[in-house]
């Protein structure tokens, strides 16, 4: 039985260190044959002429992430609370399978979405060609929305009702109670929910990819076309050779920096929290 | 592969669905749709309409409108051109053919068909080549050519959706009953249409294999004449400094590639000059094109 339980562990680990070699190995020799720091500043992306740069591709990423934040972790934070201090019971038991349906669905099909109902409605009513960061990040925040609701809500639950009473006790209304007294002590759950969703926003490609435009300059306004990095891979490994498919593997590495830098981060900020 | 063939189809199903009834609206800007960085199509349609220039240095420049939306793969060029009034696109002859939700633009005033790639009065045609370093000695490479310009070989080539260079008085192929390996590599666009062709020889002559490796014109063109390869494939044609240096391409098909916009768009020509305007941004809505 131990042997058994040694042996999962072992296949968890043995997973993560592999892809970390194979992508470390297989990525690095790029960085020697073009200078990591023109790759990785630069702005213009033309491989055929050998001329890698990806900061727009860094900042693309960046960009609809942080869109998708800026307008999924509102909802789904306040979902959350709506979920487990204010909605009747039938409710929620309604909800908890609708979010759970959500995070189901595969990322072609939010992508299919995108391209059939939003692209057009955003190029018919707003403007531009539709493709575009707006798209991409509405996207991308529905994506995201049941990773935020359902670790904040595992967060709020597990607050003790005794600082809800307390709150009360003291002549503090329901509301008040929550906002001031559940949620604060639910913090560092919703954070960790937060950057789940940074992780699965910055780490999307099939959706991204129809709803982008994958334009590979510097990303600027609302309505234009971004590539990000995860696109980048996706769109040229089928036809590029040589130095070129070299540059999309280290192009993988950044992002696979980008993300381990994130969650590092997060996770410091939130110890340091919790030792308060 | 499947799932995005699958989505391309629903794609296109919805968008020959949703007619759009809103009169066309010339001030709009063009939404010009571009395959990715890399493509054997995107790479051939640049050189034949101008997009792609030279620069200082001498190399080549791909001057493809930064603002275009970029997709990577024929099918869904298409659906992206078909869903969007006013988008334009291209795409490789064979794969618009037999597509009734977009619609092909004439260039220079000429329809893309097979019959005027084959007389050459369609500009944006390329063909597939194969590269042999002078006349080939080894008995099995000259087998597989024969069976590659034979009525089956050109067969093979037209169901890959070619224009195949044969005509009546193409003889058909008799197996000759050789063995061996037999290793072909370079253009990873005439790659596919090559692995047919080694699987239809390989079945006539069992003993033979048929190595096929997508490397890239230029490297099937070396290939050829360091002899690493016993035949080069090549989507272009050959470059000077090639043919002096002993290399021999002869063309086993001829692909087209199709301007196609929207079936809702009014315009139904385009010149060259045109097509090269759009799609290096110079021109950017669709009143611009009549001036």
């Amino acid at each position: 039985m131990r042997g058994l339980f040694l042996a999962s562990a072992c296949v968890c680990i043995l997973a993560v260190l592999i892809i970390s070699a194979f992508l470390f190995i297989n990525g690095l020799p790029f960085f020697r044959a073009y200078p990591p720091v023109d790759f990785v500043l630069g702005t213009e992306w033309a491989p055929l002429r050998d001329v890698f740069g990806i900061l727009p591709m860094i900042v693309g990423s960046f960009y609809v992430t942080f869109g998708a934040l800026l307008l999924g972790a509102p909802i789904g934070i306040l979902t959350a609370i709506l979920m487990a201090r204010f909605a009747p019971a039938p409710v929620v038991r309604a909800m908890k399978p609708a979010v759970a349906l959500l995070a189901g669905i595969p990322s072609v099909v939010y992508g299919f979405f995108g391209v059939m109902l939003l692209v057009p409605l955003v190029r018919e009513h707003i403007g531009g060609t539709g493709k575009s960061v707006l798209v991409a990040s509405v996207l991308l925040a529905i994506m995201i929305l049941p990773t935020i609701i359902q670790t904040s809500l595992a967060a709020i639950n597990a607050v003790p009702q005794t600082y809800y009473e307390g709150s009360l006790a003291l002549g503090a209304t329901h509301e008040s109670s929550v906002f001031r007294a559940i949620v604060p002590a639910a913090r560092p759950g919703i954070i960790s929910g937060m950057v789940l969703g940074i992780g699965r926003a910055i780490g999307e490609t099939m959706a991204i990819i129809m709803v982008a435009g994958n334009n590979p300059r510097m990303p600027g306004d609302l309505l234009k076309g971004v590539r990000t990095l995860t696109v980048n891979v996706l769109m040229e490994m089928g036809y590029a050779a040589d130095l070129h498919r070299e540059s999309l593997i280290a192009t993988g590495v950044v992002l696979f920096l980008i993300v381990m830098a994130i969650n590092y981060l997060f996770s410091f900020f939130n110890r340091r929290r919790v030792m308060q | 592969m499947r799932i995005r063939k699958f989505l391309a189809l629903l794609l296109a199903l919805t968008a020959v669905s949703a007619v759009a009834l809103a009169e066309f609206d010339l001030s709009k800007t063009i939404a010009v749709v571009s395959r990715e960085e890399g493509s054997g199509t995107r790479g051939a349609f640049i050189e034949l309409t101008g997009v792609q220039t030279k620069n200082d240095e001498g190399k080549d420049v791909d001057n493809t409108y930064i603002e275009a939306d970029f997709v990577n793969g024929t099918s869904l060029v298409i659906t992206t051109v078909a869903q969007n009034d006013y988008a334009i696109g291209y795409a490789s002859l064979s794969a618009v053919l037999h597509n009734d939700s977009v619609k092909m633009v004439r260039v220079n005033g000429v329809d893309a068909t097979t019959e005027h790639i084959l007389d050459g009065s369609y500009a944006i045609a390329r063909p597939f080549n194969v590269v042999t370093k002078g006349e080939l000695t080894d008995k099995l490479a000259i087998d597989f050519m024969t069976f590659v310009m034979s009525r089956e070989g050109q067969e093979v080539v037209a169901s890959d959706g070619l224009v195949p260079v044969a005509n009546e008085e193409t003889p058909s192929y008799t197996p000759a009953g050789l063995s061996g390996v037999l290793v072909v590599g370079g253009s990873t666009s005439v790659a596919p249409v090559m692995e047919l062709l080694g699987e239809a020889y390989a079945q006539l002559n069992p003993d033979v294999e048929v190595d096929v490796q997508s490397t890239g014109s230029t490297a099937g063109v070396t290939g050829a004449l360091d002899g690493t390869y016993m035949i080069g494939m090549a989507s272009r044609s050959l470059k000077n400094s090639e043919v002096e240096a002993g290399a021999l391409g002869v063309a086993i098909g001829i692909d087209g590639i199709a301007v196609i916009t929207s079936t809702q768009n009014p315009v139904e020509d385009l010149s060259l000059e045109q097509v090269r305007q759009v799609f290096t941004g110079e021109i950017t809505t669709w009143g611009g094109l009549s001036q």
